[in-house]
């Protein structure tokens, strides 16, 4: 795909967000606004805003993590408090972009914290690249991240090609 | 007490792949049936292309009862348990055929007699040290007419290799000759299938489009493929895709001779005084009824097949029903599915449409199709390049050495490739062995205070040989295709599977088996047995179509015996 119609798009879709309340079902929160600071800082490392799109806070993964917790991943969330509680106690919110990488990369390795980075990081990948109908994907950036065509009900010979562009339909099908 | 309720003829326990097929040829004879489901009718709206939905939450395929028997698992008798991440048993009106891939494979002629075939070519040291491994008690021929029942009933896609000897290049020519044609041509030819196909020629094996349960073209009133891409753990939104809610079950109940019992929990098996059948106990909305059968046809998931077996303990069999061998549980089989062998290509491949029974499949390395001496193993394994790809499951991809797993350098290695990565599906023949079996785990309870099922398999060389060879011969497809990466993940063996074998064997020794080669106890008259749990050999393919052929010709016994 030529890189300047890639980046066009971006422009377009990091400048205007689709509001999703009209496909997204009331947000129910459980986090604390410190404890979604935390956890925005975090998962912005790990799809930081750049020239390929929003980052994962801006594309509405928190919400989707908060959302989760409050329901289907209720059980999770003890464990994922211990874990923002680790990375606050070392000031995570307060450091640059550099130093939070850093310790990203070290919570990465570490025996005891390996568990929570690695839940996170999945927790991001569903956030952005789910159905926006859980409150993450906003604007459809993850799939437009990943050049995902979109979900369809049906399909064409020419929708199955390989070595081609695939003209993407954005949509929501949860509910 | 229990509710006692009228006699019929056959009590089916579970309407699901096997005991949905089943209940056709009984109920078409005639014959009173009751089938007993420990799940209900799924709601259509719940199959939708939401892959948080389908596969991350698993909200399709997740069912209370399934989760509260949750198997256990250990490597051996000295080794730790540990509870298995999930259930793969489904409760509901159609099973697991609501959901699975559709991959409806026959087995081939050297399945059901490898023992014999194996020493016949490369002498008895060669048969895996530690197996139990049996020829069947049957051949392809006395099985494949009920193959040929079935892919009419259910609506099979695919194109013959082999019809009466005559061998077509367009389909599997190592395939068992068959009488006729499949109802229907095989699913579409994609982009990346082509590149596969050309690839697999330029290697000189033989590729073709592997036969699945899913509509190509519209068949009994039922569409072709959409190919959204959402098959996998989700159920068919349109109905293209065979389950057995949507065909023989709906069939059988147009004769009005069954009667279904959803939500209905069997507990016993019970037997009278004579040691025959008695009936079924279950538990429907916290009431207890026994419904009175002269036949009962035993149709759960291979773990619960073993394991309501051997909650069912009487006088006559003290150590469970139809156990007085000591068989039930033995023989047990998980299939070695994987290993992990993933491509990344140079441009877009486009897997994301389509389902995973469709793509380019190569069976010159299963089974006995070429000379084994010095190898190794015995079997082999059937390669499957396929289509569907979800967005989560794209990004989580390896990033073959070539970027960190996140930030702005992930960013862009997943923008740019993305669509141009895949895995591909190796099932290895898979073998029974004195030390992999099913008993109940004596700590770990279900609600009702049932011991649930425990799990002891450990991995053999065998299985781990032939696998690593498959592994190296799908490389070289990939790279012949024109990957520019491979990755092989190590080799594993299987843990609690969706393709789980044996536990209740078919055999003509009442010392090595528990069915005799009509499916019926060897011990216990009137007690048939369906599913995966029979089969001896799992085959280098998919269980489901012998599954429902078999399940067909021991419900035909029943008609034709009574």
């Amino acid at each position: 795909m030529p890189k300047n119609k890639v980046l066009s798009r971006r422009t377009v879709i990091a400048g205007a967000f689709v509001p999703v309340s009209a496909i997204t079902a009331a947000v129910k929160a459980t986090l604390s606004p410190p404890e979604r600071k935390i956890l925005e800082a975090f998962v912005d490392r790990l799809v930081p805003h750049d020239e390929y799109g929003p980052s994962a806070g801006e594309a509405g993964v928190v919400d989707y993590i908060d959302r989760s917790l409050s329901d289907f991943l209720a059980p999770e969330k003890p464990a994922l408090l211990k874990g923002l509680a680790a990375l606050d106690a070392l000031r995570f919110t307060a450091m640059s972009p550099a130093q939070q990488d850093d310790v990203l990369t070290s919570i990465e390795k570490s025996a005891d914290l390996r568990p929570f980075f690695l839940r996170v990081r999945q927790l991001t990948m569903e956030g952005m690249f789910g159905d926006p109908f859980y409150g993450g994907n906003r604007g459809y950036a993850g799939w437009d991240l990943i050049r995902y065509p979109g979900p369809r009900l049906a399909v064409s010979p020419e929708e199955q090609k390989a070595g081609v562009e695939i003209k993407p339909v954005r949509g929501s099908h949860g509910h | 007490m229990a509710i006692n309720l009228k006699p019929v003829d056959v009590a089916v326990i579970g309407l699901g792949a096997a005991g949905g097929v089943a209940v056709l040829p009984l109920t078409k004879a005639g014959l009173s049936v009751a089938g007993i489901e420990a799940g209900g009718w799924m709601d259509p709206s719940q199959f939708r292309p939401d892959e948080i939905h389908n596969n991350i939450r698993a909200l399709v395929t997740s069912v209370p009862k399934a989760l509260q028997e949750i198997p256990t698992l250990r490597n051996a008798e000295d080794q730790p348990t540990r509870r298995a991440s999930t259930h793969p048993m489904m409760n509901a009106i159609g099973g697991t055929s609501i959901h699975y891939w559709g991959q409806s494979w026959r087995l081939k002629p050297w399945d059901f007699k490898t023992r014999s075939e194996v020493i016949r070519r490369y002498g008895v040291s060669a048969i895996p040290a530690g197996s139990t491994l049996e020829d069947w008690p049957l051949s392809y021929d006395e099985i494949e007419s009920y193959y040929d029942i079935i892919e009419r009933e259910i609506g099979v896609s695919g194109k013959a290799g082999n019809i009466q000897g005559k061998l077509d290049p367009a389909g599997n020519v190592y395939e068992g000759p068959r009488q006729s044609e499949y109802p229907m041509p095989p699913l579409r030819a994609t982009g990346y299938s082509e590149l596969m196909k050309d690839a697999a020629q330029k290697l000189h094996c033989k590729p073709f489009h592997p036969p699945s349960a899913i509509n190509s073209v519209t068949y009994n009133g039922r569409p072709g493929c959409a190919y959204h891409g959402y098959c996998n753990r989700g159920g068919c939104h349109i109905g293209a895709k065979n389950s057995t809610a949507i065909t023989t079950i709906p069939a059988a109940i147009k004769t009005k001779n069954l009667k279904i019992f959803d939500h209905a929990q069997v507990t016993r098996i019970e037997v009278a005084a004579n040691g025959a059948v008695a009936g079924v106990r279950y538990l429907r909305d916290r009431k207890e009824y026994f419904q009175l059968a002269k036949t009962v046809l035993l149709a759960s998931y291979t773990y619960e097949n073993s394991r309501l077996l051997l909650l069912s303990r009487s006088k006559q069999f003290p150590k469970g029903l139809s156990n007085n061998h000591g068989q039930v549980g033995r023989h047990y089989i998980g299939h070695w599915q994987g290993p992990p062998t993933l491509a990344l290509f140079p441009f877009d491949i486009n897997i994301w449409y389509g389902t995973p029974a469709q793509g380019i499949t190569v069976d010159d390395w299963s089974d006995d199709t070429y000379d084994h001496t010095g190898l190794g193993f015995i079997g082999g394994s059937v390669l499957h390049a396929y289509h569907e790809m979800h967005p989560i499951q794209a990004a989580n991809m390896d990033t073959f050495g070539q970027a960190p797993a996140w930030g702005s350098k992930w960013k862009k290695f997943v923008h740019d490739n993305a669509a141009r990565w895949c895995p591909s599906y190796i099932q290895t023949s898979s073998f029974p062995y004195e030390n992999t079996y099913l008993d109940l785990d004596p700590v770990t309870r279900d609600p009702l205070g049932d011991p649930v099922c425990r799990v002891t398999s450990c991995p053999h060389e065998n299985e781990m040989r032939a696998g690593e060879f498959a592994q190296k011969k799908m490389e070289e497809w990939f790279l012949a295709a024109g990957a520019i990466k491979t990755m092989k993940y190590p080799v594993t063996p299987p843990g609690v599977t969706t393709h789980a074998y044996g536990g209740t064997r078919m055999g003509d020794n009442p010392e090595t088996s528990v069915v005799d080669r009509w499916g019926f106890s060897h011990e216990v008259p009137g007690l048939g047995i369906l599913g995966a749990s029979v089969m001896g050999t799992s085959g280098a393919r998919n269980p489901t179509l012998t599954v429902q052929a078999l399940a067909w010709r021991t419900a035909d016994h029943v008609t034709r015996s009574r």
